[in-house]
């Protein structure tokens, strides 16, 4: 049955990864996908629903708050079925809303940390509801290695 | 055409000054830099410190090469187009990152057809001066993708 999916990330990679796995996605069901992203570099004229968020890294904390604001608005709104995100800060926000919210809640860890999990990665790693890695070597017991986008 | 993309997050200047001193030397040849908050500002080829989408596009389709820093989406953008791409990763010694990832990550990405590790100005000229004779990456089929994608949509 098609789903409706809140698909997060922060800009650049992570981003670009996020809508490989989207457009697949789409191409399979006819799934109704909103997009959250900070900058509006990144809207381009394509007919996606997208959410310009506020830009927060594990740099600037105090940006975490006016950025959960903004996804507990969009999740409100939306009601997605399930949250997917690749990371990095306005992921894990979107992870930890979703587990309050008890909504179905999906990550993949960015194919650029091969040797190690990422770091948002970790501290999403025991609440998001199925958590995958891109690399063999990196599963254990709750990360899944499924495939890559590379 | 010579395209030069550093990623939004941080400044690269070690790129970006070291593909200015081999234009230098190669005055025939164009190249357009995206530097973002880089405070070196190229003499030798035209830049922009941020570009959209649509002219990232556009100039990704002008490109014979990509020089990048080592950020995933140059890359798959490198090989969903089939253009050869040559990666500076940024070191956390130096200050271009908060940790060495792009380190351990250019160790990988070197292993696939068509790109090329770039980690100082040595390797990075080598390259330069080859580029028209570079391998495209081969990028035909993605089974792996397929299997990922396939996986989420049963979790959806």
């Amino acid at each position: 049955m098609p789903k409706k999916i809140l698909a997060i990330s922060s800009p650049g990679g992570h981003w670009i990864q996020l809508n490989k796995i989207c457009d697949g996605l789409q191409q399979r069901k006819n799934h109704s996908i909103v997009y959250a992203v900070p900058a509006a570099l990144f809207k381009s004229k394509q007919d996606k629903k997208l959410y310009t968020i506020i830009d927060v890294s594990a740099d600037n904390k105090w940006k975490l708050i006016p950025c959960a604001l903004q996804i507990l608005y969009i999740l409100l709104k939306e009601r997605p079925d399930t949250i997917i995100s690749t990371g990095a800060a306005p992921g894990v926000l979107a992870i930890f809303l979703g587990k309050v919210f008890r909504i179905k809640t999906i990550w993949v860890d960015s194919i650029a940390n091969v040797k190690q999990l990422s770091r948002s990665g970790c501290m999403v790693k025991k609440h998001a509801s199925v958590f995958l890695t891109q690399w063999q070597n990196l599963e254990d017991d709750i990360a899944q290695h499924k495939g890559a986008i590379l | 055409m010579i395209f030069v993309a550093v990623g939004t997050q941080f400044p690269f200047n070690r790129l970006i000054e070291t593909v200015d001193q081999w234009l230098a030397q190669h005055q025939d040849e164009t190249a357009f830099a995206q530097i973002a908050t880089g405070s070196y500002q190229p003499q030798h080829m035209p830049w922009q410190n941020f570009m959209d989408a649509e002219s990232y596009q556009a100039k990704i389709a002008q490109a014979t090469v990509i020089v990048s820093h080592a950020g995933m989406g140059n890359i798959i953008t490198a090989c969903e187009q089939q253009i050869p791409i040559i990666v500076m990763n940024r070191q956390y010694q130096l200050g271009e990152h908060r940790n060495d990832h792009q380190a351990d990550g250019l160790k990988w990405m070197a292993k696939l057809a068509g790109v090329y590790a770039a980690p100082t100005q040595t390797e990075l000229f080598h390259w330069l001066n080859q580029y028209t004779q570079l391998e495209q990456p081969q990028f035909a089929k993605n089974n792996r993708r397929d299997a990922l994608i396939d996986f989420i949509d049963t979790q959806l």
